[in-house]
């Protein structure tokens, strides 16, 4: 008996013995102006700029506004910017703030700050970091209006502004956003619905936010990081619980009222409980992925990539990670996000219908594999990677592969993956990872998917073919020229197997019944939710 | 006695500087890197370097483990890298939760194992004396953090008595303080409950059967005054020994127990740290440990004197 079938059993009877209870649990009687909440990770830092963990993010789009913000539809709106104008050759743009923003420490939101923080963001982010390539010059021009001038233009500037992935264009005060990019903050004073209580911050534990009296909300309905951001409770507590069985005791007992990420093998025991809520969190999931190193054998040679292709079952995948929850994922023959505009299967039939483990040893024979040892990283702390590594140590078995399986934890993962020594002196064959499904909506924040050998991502792919194809996605004028753009770059990149997509998956969110208004996106919106007694 | 506990004092600081050396060693050659945890998935390669310059993890070993000796002795324990708070603020908080679930895992164990010791060693052989070892061999079977879910399950979940998780601090009320940390008290307990009763036990038995016992009980003493007057007091030194290292022990169980119930204690602190690699928050912790560790040898070696004259120093 293991930990995690205790885990299970035990809330599994809790939730059974509950879900006929109506009696109020003893730790209810917290204000109803007070939201606690377990985040799915731990707030370590509050930098969310040096720091792009997903979490960071999350809890700072409480404290930092945005130039603009991406609705649910993936369009940016306005959000602290009243009006913008760009000249006809695209290559000058002229924001206008909105009146009335202040800063949480009663100073108003002036242009400075704005070219300070974009300043500071552009150093950090991949649509930042084109920007400043092409930056003529970024100035305020008076309080509430700055400019930014091109050398060329950049159709996708209002989506940079305001896209959700981190690190997002977070305004900070000029003094605060000085800051070199690479070193911390020390001061979260920011322009958003709630303030940090840093007195009451206890990292790894508890972080508190209260409501920011004198936000401005904008009128309109909101929708993820854009409209009105309207706070209905006075104070959100973040409560990390690093024990998910606790987490779903907490919930049940009334002693948390929304638990962000809770795992699938305590979702039917929440399910039964009358006073819980579940249901999907971010509709736009995450996408599963084992990445090949392009630099060494075998994987230097496309058809042995090409082979562990032909042989994977995405089902397999998925199954090891949710189970039999078929409402969790989906397949997924292509790179891109589904049920997003963007979303293709062009050239994904490698992945689709029978697998041909004939096909694809003879293939792997081809390629010159001659019995060397594969390293496969393996973190075994997170229960994402630790099912797709044993599913890939499998597969690559029944290919003939001699694996070197390395069981370790991901902090090391996350050190070796950057070496890019050969396998057997400190470096890596293959390694599992996912990414959160909106950063794979478009090539914009998709690191993932570039190509472009020795400044691409851990794997090091090289694929001109597909850097190709996302430069034709940055100039596309339209939605249709966009969506020829990404079909022919999955198609590319499914040839190069820049990366092998496991599947696309889902998780859950749950709540207590008291709580209302929460909407599903791809981070926890705190605004417009409310809680009653 | 004060000369020999300032000796004893002093020579922590060899101990200390040792066990400095050893961790920061053994950090240094660890795999994993906090450039690459903060940089995030996404980041590049260029990235991670820049992090790692600045946060000064570039530089040769002896540059970096120098310049942390020398802020160790200006009283300066570093500040974490995640956080970017000093790392003695980060112990500060998190030292309340864990000194309160020890202190009451520690009295309950008292309170409870040595009179079940005291107990099955005087009805030896009896149906009495076999409950409590089998209780005993129960509590050492268990895992802490089963005995934890069992008893949120029951005290919790079905009961209601009690909250599942977190801490009160004692500044907000005795009663809130204490209902926060009486299940994991019990399950941290357990262990040592069972430990210390045996060892009661053993040790007892030995006494008990002493010619000074058999003199006193011919005198016409009462059971109690034999039990507990002349026989655990000359039982006592193991016991306290015993005592002793299960302080040291409860450290590990209270990283398990922090964890089941959601306790912002130090062993949580350290199970993140070392999972981020934030090395000053690791190496703080650890000096803090061995020093505790030192010092609750050094209390047991004075307790000896209190409950055994014949020991001097």
């Amino acid at each position: 008996m293991d930990r995690r079938t205790v885990l299970k059993g035990l809330a599994g009877a809790g939730g059974l013995a509950l879900s006929g209870l109506s009696a109020p649990a003893i730790a209810q009687g917290a204000s109803a102006r007070t939201l606690r909440f377990v985040p799915q990770a731990n707030l370590a830092n509050f930098d969310p700029i040096w720091g792009t963990q997903y979490v960071v993010r999350n809890a700072a789009a409480l404290v930092w506004d945005t130039l603009y913000g991406v609705d649910s539809a993936l369009q940016p709106q306005r959000q602290m910017v009243e009006s913008e104008e760009v000249t006809d050759d695209g290559t000058t743009w002229t924001f206008k703030l909105r009146p009335g923003l202040k800063f949480h420490d009663g100073e108003p939101v002036r242009s400075k700050d704005v070219v300070a923080s974009l300043t500071r963001w552009a150093a950090r982010d991949p649509m930042g970091l084109m920007l400043k390539a092409l930056q003529q010059e970024l100035t305020a021009v008076d309080d509430r209006t700055f400019k930014w001038v091109l050398k060329q233009p950049f159709p996708k500037m209002l989506y940079a502004l305001g896209k959700n992935n981190s690190p997002c264009a977070f305004i900070m005060p000029e003094r605060i956003a000085q800051t070199d990019p690479f070193k911390q903050i020390g001061d979260y004073v920011g322009s958003g619905p709630m303030k940090f209580a840093k007195g009451e911050w206890v990292p790894g534990a508890k972080a508190v936010f209260e409501k920011f009296a004198d936000y401005l909300p904008r009128q309109e309905k909101s929708s993820w990081l854009a409209g009105g951001k309207q706070m209905l409770i006075d104070r959100v507590e973040w409560i990390v619980m690093p024990d998910p069985a606790t987490a779903a005791a907490a919930l049940q007992n009334g002693e948390i009222d929304w638990w962000e990420n809770p795992i699938a093998d305590l979702v039917p025991v929440l399910k039964k409980n009358k006073n819980v809520s579940v249901d999907i969190g971010d509709p736009l999931g995450n996408v599963g992925s084992f990445r090949m190193n392009f630099l060494y054998p075998p994987f230097n040679d496309v058809r042995a990539r090409r082979a562990v292709l032909m042989a994977m079952s995405q089902e397999d995948y998925m199954r090891a990670l949710v189970g039999d929850d078929n409402s969790l994922w989906k397949p997924l023959p292509g790179f891109f996000t589904p049920d997003t505009p963007l979303y293709t299967e062009a050239g994904g039939e490698v992945l689709k219908g029978k697998r041909d483990l004939d096909a694809a040893k003879k293939l792997l024979a081809e390629s010159g594999y001659s019995g060397q040892p594969v390293t496969c990283l393996v973190a075994q702390d997170q229960p994402i990677t630790k099912a797709f590594g044993d599913v890939t140590a499998d597969l690559l078995k029944k290919l003939g592969m001699n694996v070197d399986f390395v069981a370790t934890d991901w902090g090391t993962v996350g050190s070796r993956r950057a070496q890019k020594t050969p396998p057997g002196q400190g470096g890596w064959n293959m390694f599992h990872t996912w990414h959160a499904g909106s950063d794979c909506i478009n090539p914009a924040p998709y690191t993932a998917i570039r190509a472009n050998g020795d400044k691409a991502w851990f794997g090091w792919p090289n694929s001109p073919g597909t850097e190709k194809e996302v430069t034709s996605w940055f100039e596309a004028k339209n939605l249709d020229e966009e969506k020829a753009a990404v079909a022919r770059l999955n198609k590319v990149a499914l040839e190069d197997v820049v990366y092998a997509p496991t599947g696309f998956f889902l998780s859950y969110t749950a709540w207590r019944k008291n709580v209302s208004g929460i909407t599903k996106g791809p981070l926890p919106f705190f605004w417009g939710v409310s809680k009653s007694a | 006695m004060l000369s020999y506990i300032l000796r004893r004092i002093a020579s922590t600081l060899p101990v200390m500087a040792i066990v400095a050396l050893f961790v920061f060693s053994l950090l240094y050659i660890a795999p994993g890197d906090p450039a690459v945890v903060i940089a995030g998935d996404q980041a590049s390669p260029e990235d991670v370097e820049r992090i790692r310059q600045s946060l000064g993890l570039d530089r040769p070993f002896l540059i970096q483990f120098g310049s942390w000796v020398w802020r160790i002795l200006h009283g300066d324990l570093g500040t974490s890298i995640f956080t970017n708070l000093p790392v003695s603020t980060m112990i500060g908080q998190r030292l309340g939760p864990t000194l309160s679930l020890m202190m009451v895992t520690l009295l309950l164990t008292i309170v409870v194992a040595v009179p079940l010791g005291v107990l099955a060693a005087w009805k030896a052989g009896s149906l009495i004396d076999r409950a409590i070892m089998a209780f005993a061999v129960f509590g050492f079977s268990l895992p802490v953090f089963v005995v934890g879910y069992v008893l949120a399950y029951v005290f919790a979940l079905e009961l209601e008595w009690l909250p599942v998780q977190g801490y009160t601090p004692l500044a907000q009320g005795f009663w809130p303080w204490l209902q926060n940390l009486i299940l994991p008290a019990i399950a941290l307990g357990c262990v040592y409950i069972a430990l210390i009763a045996r060892i009661t036990r053993a040790t007892m038995l030995e006494v008990l059967q002493q010619d000074y016992i058999r003199t006193a009980r011919a005198k016409g003493l009462g059971q109690g005054g034999i039990l507990f007057v002349h026989a655990l007091k000359n039982a006592a030194v193991p016991i306290v020994t015993v005592i002793g290292i299960g302080i040291a022990l409860l450290i590990g169980g209270a990283v398990v127990t922090e964890s089941v119930f959601a306790i912002p204690g130090l062993g949580r602190l350290t199970i993140d740290a070392i999972l981020r690699r934030d090395y000053p928050v690791i190496q703080g912790i650890v000096l803090l440990f061995s020093f505790v560790y030192v010092l609750v040898n050094l209390m047991i070696d004075v307790t000896y004197t209190l409950v055994d004259p014949r020991i001097r120093y």
